[in-house]
């Protein structure tokens, strides 16, 4: 959808001449002393997939805004690419005519902003019609468009007053419908959720993930929130001093941060929402598991810190009962057991599965429920892994899988 | 006293500007007035027009209309105080010279908007046009009015459209200043959102920034109007028409009284143009929310 080919960005006097310092490797702060110049953007280079959500994760002043703009040339690339597929093939954002530029710009990218950038003079229905009148959309239509889009943001029957009258959650949800509108494929938010109250702000990061469930657009996403960037993201980009210092998706890099920089990030992020079962899991062949004997076509392993709870596993993986202080129990889908009753104390004669994809927090609620062995498996339903307590704790506080894996950097 | 010490000291080196200033009007006069004489064709138009308009009105047409326009406007006060104002200026017989001075007023303030509101728009998209603007303007605003009086009576000749032409050299600065500052203070995000649309320089400026900058457009309208107003006054020196002519001669002639009614009916006037007006920028701002 957009290829975004080693784009450079230098604010400054002799853009040039910093580029090719640059490239001779010197720091920026040799750049700067020499030229004058500041580096915005280094080198960055990415690939975004249609349907994808990408969040590009950094600090002000990390370039990340700077970066959204070369995408529309709100802010002009000193070099590099920025390919944006449309109907009739890819063209390259950055070299485009002006009349050209305005046309990408209503068709196909449409933008949020952190300031919402409404038009207070305009009401509602007007503002979320606006990019649809720059297009040339006849005015019944814009307007219908205009209402539809509002009540698919939750504020159908709002369209008459000005955005002044609306909270802020409903001056960005009226932003957010103003891009929407336009039926541009590709969508750029720029921190469109910073100025909001923590509570708006969670409310409206469920709603983005609804809406883009049921439009399925192309997102690039900026945000100084690692909590949001890993909430919202399909794949994430940490950025720092102007470059990708990661990309990858959001449990890998809590999982694996490959510098201090991002470790030092994750080191405050909340994983119980993004880290797997599968991750979290002890498979049945790791140390930590003993193999108690061995049955026909079947085998009962223990986890070492509860030996006293007895798994048996078919040889093809699924898993036949598990026996609890020599009675049998009951193995339950961890969506079912929610669905019931609190249970007063815990069980201890049934446990909880899941899948590999549920989160940590997904295994804390089975905790919560069953004072047993937590057990994870494929889409066949074959076994995953175990997990106790110990797994669970380990997860949170180093943000990583069973120790089985160390490889990540730790902070 | 030792000639250090007083002004005898510049007598040696005398600069002849006041020569040069008269050379200068009086090479433009003999050479370019006609040129001069043809820009008063389309305010002699404008003037004419308005003024056959409200002359030609029914004072109780006149009345009534304005009465209701401040109503809506500005409310029931100023509208009570409108009606009462124009009621008296007929009672002193002032009707028709208040006309003259309307016409005057209106024929400048259109004048002003045509050519003030365009210089306003180009000093606001360009710093060095505003750069050279400015001390135009601040010459324009500050150069006493009787000072500019006498070369406009020797390019202009004498007369209402001399007058009107002063007054709008008088009246033009705050308009082009206010337009200039409105359209400066557009907020950045709103005009970065507008052109991340695709809107073209031209919607920018129509859907946002003028319509944005409008409440200090209005405010630079207001003051326009009211500098119009003094001057157009002023301007019966040269023999201009309306409510400055019994002022003037009043006081040539020390007939106090007259000069008095005509004082009072300007001072009416103005107030009742400053609260209609003021009335409109509020209505703009209130238009355009927090």
């Amino acid at each position: 959808m957009i290829r975004v080919e080693s784009l450079h960005k230098v604010f400054g006097p002799k853009p040039d001449e910093a580029l090719r310092l640059l490239a001779e490797g010197r720091s920026k702060d040799e750049i700067r002393e020499a030229t004058g110049d500041v580096i915005g953007v280094q080198d960055v280079s990415f690939e975004l997939k249609p349907g994808e959500f990408f969040v590009i994760m950094g600090l002000s002043g990390s370039g990340k805004s700077t970066l959204l703009r070369c995408i529309n040339r709100l802010i002009a690339p000193t070099s590099g690419k920025v390919w944006l597929q449309t109907e009739e093939g890819e063209v390259d954002v950055a070299q485009v005519g002006p009349a050209e530029l305005r046309r990408l710009r209503q068709d196909h990218l449409a933008m949020v902003f952190q300031r919402f950038g409404l038009l207070p003079h305009r009401s509602v229905r007007d503002n979320v019609a606006y990019g649809l009148e720059v297009q040339r959309v006849g005015r019944a239509e814009r307007l219908r468009r205009a209402d539809e889009t509002l009540e698919m943001v939750g504020l159908g029957g709002w369209g008459d007053v000005l955005p002044s009258a609306l909270s802020g959650g409903m001056q960005q949800r009226v932003g957010l419908a103003r891009a929407i509108a336009t039926g541009a494929k590709v969508l750029l938010m720029d921190e469109p959720f910073s100025a909001l109250d923590p509570l708006i702000k969670v409310q409206m990061q469920d709603e983005m993930i609804r809406l883009q469930r049921q439009l399925g657009r192309t997102i690039l996403f900026i945000t100084h929130d690692l909590d949001e960037a890993l909430r919202l993201g399909d794949r994430i980009a940490i950025m720092d001093d102007g470059r990708f210092v990661q990309v990858g998706a959001p449990e890998k890099i809590v999982t694996e941060p490959r510098t201090p920089y991002v470790a030092d990030f994750v080191a405050h992020a909340d994983p119980t929402g993004v880290i797997t079962a599968g991750t979290v899991a002890v498979p049945p062949d790791h140390e930590r598991v003993d193999v108690l004997r061995h049955e026909p076509g079947a085998r009962v392993i223990a986890h070492r810190t509860q030996a006293d709870v007895e798994i048996e596993v078919a040889d093809d993986g699924r898993v036949l009962g598990m026996r609890a202080d020599g009675a049998s129990v009951e193995l339950v889908p961890l969506d079912t057991l929610l669905e019931e009753e609190t249970p007063t104390s815990r069980y201890r004669d049934r446990a909880a599965v899941l899948r590999v994809d549920r989160t940590l927090r997904g295994l804390l609620a089975a905790r919560n429920l069953c004072n047993l062995p937590a057990l994870v498996v494929d889409e066949q339903e074959r076994l995953v892994g175990l997990v106790t307590e110990r797994e669970i704790i380990h997860a949170i506080i180093e943000k990583r899988g069973h120790d089985g894996d160390t490889n990540g950097v730790t902070a | 006293m030792s000639a250090w010490l007083t002004d005898d000291i510049f007598d040696p080196i005398r600069i002849p500007l006041d020569d040069w200033f008269s050379d200068a009007i009086n090479w433009l006069t003999a050479n370019y007035r006609p040129a001069f004489q043809s820009l008063k064709v389309p305010i002699e138009f404008i003037l004419d027009g308005v003024n056959g308009v409200l002359q030609w009105l029914p004072p109780i047409a006149f009345i009534v209309l304005v009465g209701f326009l401040a109503w809506r406007w500005a409310g029931w006060r100023i509208a009570a105080f409108t009606v009462a104002a124009l009621v008296l200026i007929g009672m002193v017989g002032l009707w028709s010279l208040t006309m003259v001075t309307l016409s005057m007023v209106t024929a400048s303030v259109l004048v002003c908007l045509i050519l003030g509101l365009p210089l306003g728009i180009l000093a606001a998209r360009s710093d060095r046009f505003q750069a050279f603007l400015r001390p135009v303007l601040d010459v324009m605003q500050t150069t006493p009015a009787f000072v500019y009086l006498v070369p406009v009576v020797m390019l202009f000749s004498i007369g209402t459209v001399a007058g009107v032409i002063a007054t709008i050299i008088f009246a033009l600065p705050p308009l082009i200043r206010l337009t200039d500052l409105g359209l400066r203070q557009v907020p950045e995000d709103v005009i970065e959102a507008a052109e991340a649309f695709g809107s073209s320089e031209r919607e920018v400026l129509f859907k946002v920034r003028l319509p944005l900058a409008l409440p200090t457009i209005m405010a630079g309208v207001n003051q326009t109007i009211m500098l119009a107003l003094s001057m157009v006054v002023i301007a019966a020196l040269i023999g201009a028409g309306g409510l400055g002519r019994p002022v003037v001669e009043g006081l040539n002639a020390l007939r106090i009284g007259q000069a008095g009614i005509g004082g009072l009916a300007i001072v009416l006037v103005a107030i009742v143009l400053d609260r209609l007006t003021q009335a409109l920028g509020e209505g703009s701002r209130a238009g355009r929310g927090g």
